[in-house]
């Protein structure tokens, strides 16, 4: 019972604050203290978390003092990403705007203004929420995390990152530091789409569609659904059908029962049942479609 | 705020929907250094909370802490510590042993034989009264020939169910008490009313009422959630008795929305038509699910069915009103006081009867609708009166003619995914509880005003304004009756012990009644201003003139077409001081002798996502008749307010329960709680609102009330406007997208 305990206004437990000001510092700190610590990047999820008790950490870890996590750059492999770039700066860069605009289109979409300037885009995943936005759109990029342990860096991809509801494969003492984003093909057209019940509102559906157009039929195709399932997914037999076809209404309703039949219901979905979650899955994913084809068209 | 030396107070809740205590052990919370208040330490009265009706109209049920809890979030105990995150620790350092009782959560599974009695005995005003199936009270109402409706043409009876609302208010309910020197003790709370809010520490505690200073404390909003002195206060009162040191008691957004909410009603309608396009008659039953306790559900009973026969001409009327207790949130008044309610019925019925017998929905309206000449009785059969002015037919025809109504779309000409239609609605709602003779409901105000030995004047009233600019109002009506500008009257701040009574700032009363008081203060000094002027000018008191010198920066009095006979205000006011006449001031108390209906008609047009669900918002026209318009900015405000809540009402709000645990299924959480944010609703250059011509003979300078008559029409609109959209209608709200993919599932595979 939780009306004596969770509000989102008193923070009555006791943590000690560390703000360490490099990569192996933060690591150090987060080996130390393993499941007692938690790291504090934009502090949108984890705060509300800590009022309404979901989480106690002992120890927080604030990794907004290491320079180089907050970078928007160009490198030959696609544009990287540090994991605190504020979703508002992912949402206005010219760079992100000009590359990937999908992806700031996404970014766009979360919350408010002032969520977007406090929200880091390596929170909003490792904060493994299946409606997560980021997530979704990061997804059908094809992105790639970047990590960093006691071992070093590694890297993967995004796809690997997500283990099922509130779960990623970070190990102990390890953070994300970022992603790479691969520039999608030459002419692609790309879409980000999502119902909430306000604009201020979560997603109770998100889709997120990459493709290119040859000879008018398509070619590369990349589609994610998020909300749907414990995280977000490629729905890679929607992609096959689409392949290699002109997108016609037909072919499009054909590989949208494909999107529906990812709708993998759980046991208490309060906000709204699978029929209604299958139903607008298709309606969105015909819509980014349907808008990445357009602007492929526009590009030849 | 704050106070030097001031405790932090939390109050211990019930996580039970019905349950008794059978033991409650504060030592840990004590061994913090923690005040503690258990249900023995305070006052063992069972009082009402609202205190807008007479006694003998009043049921009582209510305890400053229980030890019998009837929902989740009853006050069952209480601490106060040296800061919020210590009074929280202590607080989860309270041991309770709790007997569970069978709980439940449905009006009409409530009233059914062997449903666990929520409350066994309740008090109406001493007299103690036995429950039975859970009804808390009830009304029954008939009028006219009940063969009027069996000669109709053509009946529609219906079962509907409207929302569960919350008012979701800017601040959350919160009081800081400070006990005095002399036994006494100093209020500052979210209140509607200060008055009444003293009143009821009064009867709870015991403390003589000029010992009790309930101040004036400016809100971001109310909407009728403090119309009742809110929990709080009367829990940190008792802490602050206790501890003798001030206490500051805030809810947090996750109590606050377990501490009130709008009511739910279950209706079932029965309505009656000619072909001839005239109503015949109705039945109307209503189960208004009050939640765990009364917050004068009694006096809604009669609101409901006076809302219901005042919007159209009813040659029979029947009504059976019941308020049921749940175990829920206690219900208590939402802007419109059941009237949006009411009115989403009505006007839903509106439509599918003018569809029946082939006449357009519009003209059915301006058929039926009640209006000048006619007899109101809105707030209830005890408040009657005669309408006076009424703009129903300017609304009506002016908006038809912005939004081209005669053709709109045809919904069984649409099938493709995106699906546009416009609806009409109207509805009203009383300004005050005025009326020409005393009734059940208590309804007058009063104020203070007086001249400043330089001209300007102080303006006293115990009126709450929620920021509305309830007050702005008065003022204007002030400088208008004594020509000076709106600034040289001065708002002062306020409290019990410098005011007059004034019942609350509810019912739409703020302006009309309210300001009703002001001029009537303001003609009685305009008086003695004159008095004094004419002793000055050696002129008649009656015969001389005012106007405002603009380069003098002050009213002037002048005997006319006489040069030289001139007086300022300042100099008026200088020489009634030096030749000791007195102040030019007066203090009154007024009554409204009736309270007009404000009119208000919508049109407005949507388009439906047939694959999402999701509605969108592509035009609204509001129509308005309130009379003067005192300050057009802040009515045409009003109207902007109630039609965003009305489209939240109508599409988004409900606090459903999870019968596993007795609690909200969103657990207390706003983010879970959706209304529109501005990014949701319509450009206002999609948003045309218009003022009918007309003047109100009873009110200040012909104003009449707008608060609550821009919400009520507002859901009945929209859902004539979906449904000429889709061609499907609904009869629960909200109507949400996932309701609308189900219906249209339904309607068309
Ligand atoms: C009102 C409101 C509206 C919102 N709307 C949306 C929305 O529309 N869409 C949406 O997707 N989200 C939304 N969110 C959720 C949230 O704002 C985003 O998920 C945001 O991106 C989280 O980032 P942050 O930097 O604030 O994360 P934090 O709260 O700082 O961290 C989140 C979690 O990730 C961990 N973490 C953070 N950074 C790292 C790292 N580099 N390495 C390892 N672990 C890390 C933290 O320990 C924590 O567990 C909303 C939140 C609020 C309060």
């Amino acid at each position: 019972m939780t009306i004596n305990k969770v509000n989102t206004h008193i923070v009555p437990i006791e943590f000690e604050y560390h703000a360490p000001g490099s990569l192996d510092e933060a690591v150090a700190l987060l080996e130390k203290y393993g499941e007692d610590a938690k790291i504090l990047a934009g502090g949108t999820d984890l705060i509300p978390h800590m009022k309404q008790r979901k989480t106690e950490p002992k120890h927080i870890v604030n990794i907004k003092k290491i320079p180089e996590l907050a970078c928007i750059e160009e490198t030959p492999d696609g544009i990287k990403i540090g994991a605190l770039a504020k979703l508002r700066a992912v949402e206005l860069s010219p760079q992100i705007r000009e590359k990937v605009p999908m992806l700031s289109e996404a970014a766009g979409s979360i919350g408010s203004v002032q969520i977007r300037n406090l929200g880091t885009i390596g929170g909003n995943i490792c904060n493994a929420s299946p409606s997560a936005d980021m997530a979704t759109a990061l997804m059908a990029l094809e992105a790639t995390v970047h990590v960093y342990g006691k071992d070093g860096a590694k890297e993967y991809p995004i796809a690997e990152f997500f283990q099922g509801r509130s779960d990623v494969s970070l190990e102990r003492g390890e953070l994300l530091t970022g992603f790479t984003v691969p520039y999608p093909p030459e002419g692609a057209g790309s879409a980000f789409e999502k119902v909430g019940w306000t604009t201020f509102d979560i997603a109770t559906v998100n889709v997120a569609a990459v493709l290119t157009l040859k000879g008018g039929k398509i070619d590369h195709c990349s589609i994610a659904l998020g909300a749907c399932s414990p995280a977000p997914i490629k729905v890679a037999l929607a992609e096959e059908i689409l392949k290699g076809k002109e997108p016609t209404d037909e072919v499009l309703e054909e590989a949208m029962e494909f999107v529906a039949a990812c709708v993998e219901p759980r046991k208490r979905w309060r906000r709204a049942p699978p029929e209604y979650r299958r139903r607008s899955s298709q309606a969105l994913a015909m819509d980014a479609v349907g808008r990445a084809v357009e602007q492929a068209r526009r590009h030849q | 705020m704050s106070f030097p030396n001031m405790l932090y107070g939390r109050v211990l809740k019930s996580p039970h929907a019905h349950a008794r205590i059978k033991a409650m052990d504060v030592s840990g919370a004590e061994a913090m250094g923690a005040v503690t208040l258990t249900p023995e330490e305070v006052p063992d009265v069972t009082y009402c909370p609202r205190l807008v009706s007479i006694p003998s109209a009043t049921y009582k049920d209510w305890k400053v802490l229980t030890d019998k809890p009837h929902y989740v979030g009853e006050a069952i105990g209480a601490v106060a510590a040296e800061s919020e995150e210590e009074a929280q620790k202590a607080l989860e350092a309270i041991e309770v042993d709790y007997e569970v009782l069978g709980a439940s959560f449905d009006a009409l599974e409530s009233m059914k034989p062997g449903a666990e009695p929520i409350h066994d005995e309740i008090y109406l005003e001493d007299d103690l009264l036995k429950v039975e199936n859970n009804v808390g009270c009830q009304l029954e109402i008939t009028e006219g020939d009940p063969k009027a409706l069996e000669d109709a043409d053509v009946v529609i009876e219906r079962t509907y169910r409207t929302n569960r609302r919350y008012h979701n208010q800017l601040e959350t309910k919160s009081v800081m008490v400070r006990p005095e020197a002399d036994g006494g003790i100093s209020v500052w709370s979210t209140t509607q009313t200060i008055h009444n809010t003293r009143l009821l520490l009064h009867d709870i505690y015991g403390i003589p009422m000029g010992k009790i200073r309930v101040y004036k404390v400016a809100l971001g909003g109310s909407f009728g959630s403090s119309i009742h002195v809110n929990p709080v206060v009367n829990v940190a009162v008792g802490l602050a008795l206790k501890s003798r040191r001030p206490v500051k008691l805030s809810y947090t957004r996750e109590e606050d929305i377990r501490d009130h909410c709008a009511y739910q009603m279950i209706f079932k309608l029965k309505l009656g038509a000619y072909k001839n396009g005239k109503l015949a008659g109705g039945r109307l039953e209503a189960y208004l699910d009050i939640g765990a306790h009364q917050i004068q559900a009694y006096p809604l009973l009669g609101c409901v069915v006076g809302w219901w026969v005042s919007l159209y001409k009813l040659p029979y009327k029947d009504y059976v009103g019941k308020a049921v207790y749940t175990n829920k949130v206690p219900s208590c008044a939402f802007r419109g006081y059941g009237n949006p309610q009411i009115s989403w019925v009505v006007e839903t019925m509106m439509d599918e009867l003018a569809g029946k017998i082939g006449v357009d929905p519009l003209d059915f309206r301006l058929n039926n609708y009640i209006g000048e000449g006619d007899i109101f009785w809105g707030q209830g059969p005890s408040v009657k009166s005669i309408i006076q002015s009424c703009g129903v037919e300017e609304i009506l025809t002016r908006g038809a003619e912005m939004v081209d109504w005669y053709n709109r779309p045809n919904p069984e000409e649409q099938t493709g995914r995106y699906r546009r239609g416009w609806g009409v609605g109207r509805g009203y709602h009383t300004s005050s509880a005025g009326a020409p003779v005393p009734s059940s409901i208590v309804d007058f105000g009063g104020a203070m005003l007086k001249m400043n030995e330089d001209g300007t004047f102080d303006y006293v009233s115990a009126l709450m304004d929620h920021g509305c600019g309830t007050q702005d109002a008065h003022i204007k009506i002030v400088a208008e009756e004594l020509c000076v500008t709106a600034d040289m009257v001065n708002i002062i701040r306020a409290d019990t012990g410098t005011t007059v009574y004034d019942v609350c700032t509810h019912a739409s009363r703020g302006v009309y009644s309210g300001g009703g008081a002001a001029l009537k203060v303001a003609m009685k000094v305009k008086e003695k201003i004159r008095d004094f002027a004419g002793k000055i000018l050696d002129a008649y008191p009656h015969a001389v003139r005012i106007r405002y010198d603009e380069e003098r920066e002050q009213a002037v009095v002048f005997a006319e077409g006489i040069e030289g006979r001139e007086v300022t205000y300042r100099e008026i006011a200088e020489t009634a001081r030096h030749k000791n006449w007195g102040t030019a001031a007066a203090v009154e108390s007024y009554r409204q002798p009736s309270c007009p209906p404000h009119f208000t008609g919508y049109f407005v047009e949507v388009e439906v996502d047939t694959w999402t669900g999701k509605v969108k918002l592509l035009r609204v026209v509001a129509g308005a008749d309130i009379g003067t318009v005192i300050n057009p900015m802040l009515a045409a405000g009003q109207v902007h307010g109630g039609f965003a809540q009305g489209w939240s009402m109508t599409v988004l709000e409900d606090l459903p329960y999870d019968p596993d645990d007795g609690d909200l299924v969103n657990r207390g959480s706003v983010a879970n709680y959706k209304v529109p944010t501005t990014m949701d609703m319509l450009d206002l250059d999609d948003l045309t609102v218009f003022f009918a011509d007309t003047y109100e003979p009873t009110g200040p300078f012909g104003a009449k009330g707008i608060g609550e008559g821009a919400l009520n029409p507002v859901a009945g609109t929209v859902a004539n406007a979906i449904q000429n959209a889709l061609g499907v209608r609904f009869f629960q709200l909200p109507i949400t997208p996932i309701r609308i993919l189900e219906a249209l599932r339904e309607k068309e595979g």
